[in-house]
């Protein structure tokens, strides 16, 4: 059955069933990833997958139901399940489907150019940059994982309130993790890159990226835990960053879920940090012209100079605060209720290049990387205890990887704490995006 | 779920090509979530997953493709499309596809789609109710309830051909406590391989009453200093520290490629004797239990290391070809999204000999982890972290004041040779692991543990 034939069909039966208002929204992809080990495939994936999505009101209440079997016998299926859900829920909580904005951007996600590379010339991309990691130094074991993986795919959201919106989309990226060995030293590193530009793609200066991130990581000495004025990375600071966004998610403020609630126009961070969410952003690479309801997607402050603008926004949580929607509704997939995200949230970048952030600090801490993000902090609290990788700064300068860490601090405490930003912002494939920050202090324990 | 002669032709056009083993996993899974926040029902959703995963193997290379196209055409143009990956060779032998019949361990008493959802609703209310009422300072209580019934059919061209369905129950509760100035929260997540009767038969007085109290704890309890101490670990979910330091290290999908600090050590003294670690699927309707492995193989008891002595790896049909071994029927994906590949499944610490009462009164200065947060794990250098979300400090054999913020951090195979009490009060906790393959519901378990030094990192300094 053809997918629009589908919609139509699901959307007119949703409301014979008594639905009073019912959207379908379809994802369909295509998926390539191919892992190579020494010189050979290891690993081939290809895919192709779609599935659909009801949210429908029925008596006033929002019942979803998803399917990925797109035939006849799936839309009862759809709209007995999506009744029953809507009937369980609580009360009517005055949502509703969403009859379209004024206006959309016209932004492209998908690129011609890359759907027509072929698939032997990105497994020799992918076969070259591992040669050149394995030869680039004797102390480079193994790469265990160099991957290539891309991915297109559509979405279409349709209701029955006259709204039908598409988008496509594409990228490609490479992810590449590699184990050093010194001795009885075993340490690695991680590159990843998302792009919709294939010609970018450089496997010399790739290699090397990856290689020395891995080696620069060899020599680890010890230092003194305590407090250290610290230099975060830029991928460093925008996985904290993107780890944190909930707090400003405002279901989380009118849930009592986050401690920034009734802060809008109130200072919350340094004067240095402006935090921007901008669904155009061109390094980005991820980004939307519409989200998850259907509403326009915009270029919003969250943060300028500290103060507290607004909160991210869905239909539903703004007329409860009496705004507009910022369009941040976020679908993850058909499989999912709405939520509320950012698209591409970033904080500006200053003027100052990492080794300027640097070069005033005496004795302090780069941390590169971080890990167990998942487990080790509380969005409600705001307080971070997680594992880190970085080296020593010496008299303004790195001087040695430093073993194993954690650093420890609150989040609310770090954006307050922000001395100096620099100029080398990052987005990572996510859409979250930092330059290298300069934060007064934190905790730093060695293992 | 799909004709037997579609899935033979499906077979045969995958090693068309050259390929010398094909595989075709198929799957039909309903799921319903349902959250409740703030006392109300605000999210119910349900729906079915469906799809086809193709596996092919020319040697050393593994090829797979996954579709929702489920009619012929769709689906042998999906295997050509990997076949298309191999070039040349001779085609693969082809075996009939012979029925495997097999009593499944996991009874399930009620099928979770057969029981309304206001039924399921009745208990996640009640959870709710017992941990609020637990103290005034918890403002928030959020509940979650998933249900999945999971029918899967996998054949392959050795002429395996099984059907099996596996039903999962979860109900997860997260409180939260403040006074005004901070928040804290506590989180509990029973789940079972089984169906509806694990719901109603949970003693939620116990799950939300401790989901409460850790928040409220955690709320009036100091940071935690930093630095190296003994850490006692407690039973049940503490055995996640287990899971990460040494469980992926022992999965063939690290082992194979020498990617492990525990690759080619078999009977090697990998931690003392008083340490045996195991990885049981048969144990009957726990969290991580399943008859048969997604490659179809029946699950077992696999012992990984016993009294401190390596014995084996979990090991799966692909990777069992590098490493010249048997799959240990530890081959496992989220879904059929994913290439499966060897994960664990229930994974504990066998009790030991000393009561808790011994470990903590022989403790002079230390840190006990009641409860653990998650971790991760870096499997080719075994770094791990952790997060323990009840924390206390030991005082001179006797449990002190709570302390919040608490992450341990160290290698996972020198911390395995620092075990140095092993508890008597097994038990499992169950969780959600993620890896190349997808999110898996696993166990994690152990008797209560001490470690005679962890670094411990946490907001106070030393």
């Amino acid at each position: 059955m053809h997918i629009t034939e589908f919609q139509e069909e699901l959307l007119k039966k949703a409301v014979d069933a008594g639905f009073k208002e019912a959207e379908a929204y379809y994802e369909r992809s295509e998926s390539f990833q191919c892992m190579i080990f020494e010189g050979e495939i290891d690993s081939y994936e290809t895919s192709e997958d779609s599935g659909l999505g009801l949210r429908g009101l029925y008596n006033g209440k929002m019942g979803y139901a998803y399917t990925e079997k797109i035939d006849e016998d799936s839309i009862p299926f759809l709209i007995e399940s999506a009744k029953a859900n809507a009937e369980v829920l609580d009360e009517d909580d005055g949502s509703n489907i969403f009859e379209g904005s004024k206006e959309y951007a016209n932004h492209a996600f998908y690129s011609e150019e890359l759907a027509k590379i072929q698939i032997q010339e990105k497994i020799e991309l992918i076969k070259s940059i591992e040669k050149k990691v394995l030869a680039y130094d004797p102390r480079i074991v193994t790469l265990n994982y160099c991957v290539l993986q891309d991915f297109s795919g559509d979405r279409m959201l349709a209701n029955n309130k006259g709204l039908s919106l598409k988008e496509k989309k594409n990228g490609l990226v490479i992810f590449i993790s590699t184990v050093v060995k010194n001795g009885e030293e075993m340490k690695t590193g991680s590159f990843i890159k998302l792009t919709r530009d294939f010609g970018s793609l450089d496997a010399d200066k790739i290699a090397k990226e990856a290689a020395e991130e891995a080696l620069s990581n060899l020599g680890e000495q010890s230092i003194p835990a305590g407090k250290y004025t610290i230099i975060m990375r830029h991928d460093a600071a925008a996985s904290l960053l993107a780890t944190f966004t909930p707090i400003f998610s405002a279901e989380n403020t009118q849930k009592d879920q986050s401690l920034l609630k009734g802060k809008v126009g109130v200072k919350v961070a340094s004067d240095v940090l402006t935090l921007l969410d901008d669904p155009f952003h061109p390094d980005a690479v991820a980004g939307s012209n519409f989200d998850g309801e259907g509403v326009a997607t915009k270029t919003h402050a969250i943060v300028s100079n500290g103060i507290l603008e607004t909160l991210l926004h869905n239909r539903k949580t703004a007329r409860l605060d009496g705004v507009e929607t910022t369009g941040h509704a976020h679908k993850a997939s058909y499989k999912s209720t709405l939520t509320i995200t950012p698209l591409n949230m970033f904080i500006a970048p200053g003027e100052k290049s990492k080794a300027d952030l640097m070069a005033s600090i005496a004795d302090g801490v780069l941390i590169t990387n971080l890990s167990g993000l998942h487990s080790g902090t509380n969005t409600i609290s705001g307080d971070f205890s997680v594992a880190a990788t970085g080296f020593h700064i010496k008299d303004g300068k790195i001087s040695t990887p430093v073993k194993q860490m954690t650093i420890a601090g609150n989040f609310f405490d770090f954006i307050n704490d922000i001395e100096e930003i620099g100029s080398d912002l990052n987005f990572l494939p996510g859409g979250y995006g930092s330059p290298s920050l300069r934060v007064k202090e934190l905790s730093v324990t060695v293992d | 779920m799909i004709k037997q002669s579609i899935i033979e032709n499906v077979i045969e056009a995958a090693l068309s090509t050259g390929g010398d083993f094909s595989e075709v996993f198929i799957e039909d899974k309903y799921v319903n979530r349902l959250e409740l926040q703030s006392g109300k029902l605000e999210k119910s959703i349900s729906g079915r997953d469906f799809g086809i995963g193709i596996r092919i193997f020319s040697g050393l290379q593994s090829i797979y493709t996954y579709t929702t196209d489920f009619s012929e055409e769709g689906l042998l143009l999906a295997a050509k499309r990997a076949a298309h990956a191999i070039k040349g060779g001779a085609n693969g032998t082809i075996h009939p596809l012979r029925k495997e019949a097999f009593n499944p361990i996991h009874q399930i008493a009620q099928m979770p789609r057969t029981v309304k959802h206001a039924r399921k609703v009745e208990f996640m209310r009640k959870a709710n109710e017992i941990a609020r009422n637990y103290d005034e300072r918890i403002r928030q209580v959020g509940l979650r309830y998933i249900d999945e019934e999971q029918h899967v059919l996998i054949a392959n061209s050795e002429g395996k051909f099984v059907e099996d369905t596996r039903v999962h129950s979860r109900l997860s509760i997260q409180a939260t406590a403040s006074d005004g100035v901070e928040m804290q929260t506590g989180f509990y997540g029973p789940g079972a391989h089984a169906g509806f009767e694990f719901i109603e038969n949970l003693d939620l007085e116990h799950y939300a009453g401790e989901a409460a109290r850790i928040a409220i704890t955690m709320l009036g309890a100091d940071e935690c200093p930093s630095g190296k101490f003994p850490v006692i670990i407690d039973n049940e979910f503490g055995g996640v520290i287990f899971h990460e330091a040494c469980g992926h290290g022992l999965e063939a999908t690290s082992v194979a490629k020498n990617n492990s600090v525990f690759a080619n050590r078999i009977g090697e003294k990998v931690a003392p004797d008083i340490v045996t670690y195991i990885d049981d699927g048969t144990l009957p309707n726990e969290w991580g239990s399943l008859n048969v492995d997604d490659e179809g193989e029946k699950t077992r008891k696999n012992v990984l290391i016993e009294n401190g002595i390596l014995k084996g790896y979990l090991i799966d049909k692909f990777n069992a070809r590098r490493m010249n071994a048997e799959a240990t029927g530890s081959s496992r994906r989220e879904s059929y999204r994913f290439n499966p590949t060897s994960r664990m499944t229930n994974t504990y610490i066998a009790p030991g000999t000393s009561t808790p009462e011994e470990i903590i009164a022989s403790t002079e200065n230390g840190l006990y982890a009641k409860y653990m947060g998650g971790g991760s794990v870096n499997p080719a250098t075994g770094d791990y972290n952790f997060a323990v979300s009840e924390a206390y400090l030991v005082k001179n054999g006797k449990i002190d004041r709570p302390v919040r913020g608490a992450t341990l951090i160290g290698n996972g195979a020198k911390t395995l040779q620092l075990v140095d009490k092993v508890g008597n009060n097994l038990a499992h906790g169950a969780g959600m692991c993620g890896s190349i393959s997808g999110s898996l519901p696993v166990n994690v378990g152990q008797p209560m543990i001490r470690i005679s030094e962890i670094t411990v990192g946490g907001t106070k300094g030393e």
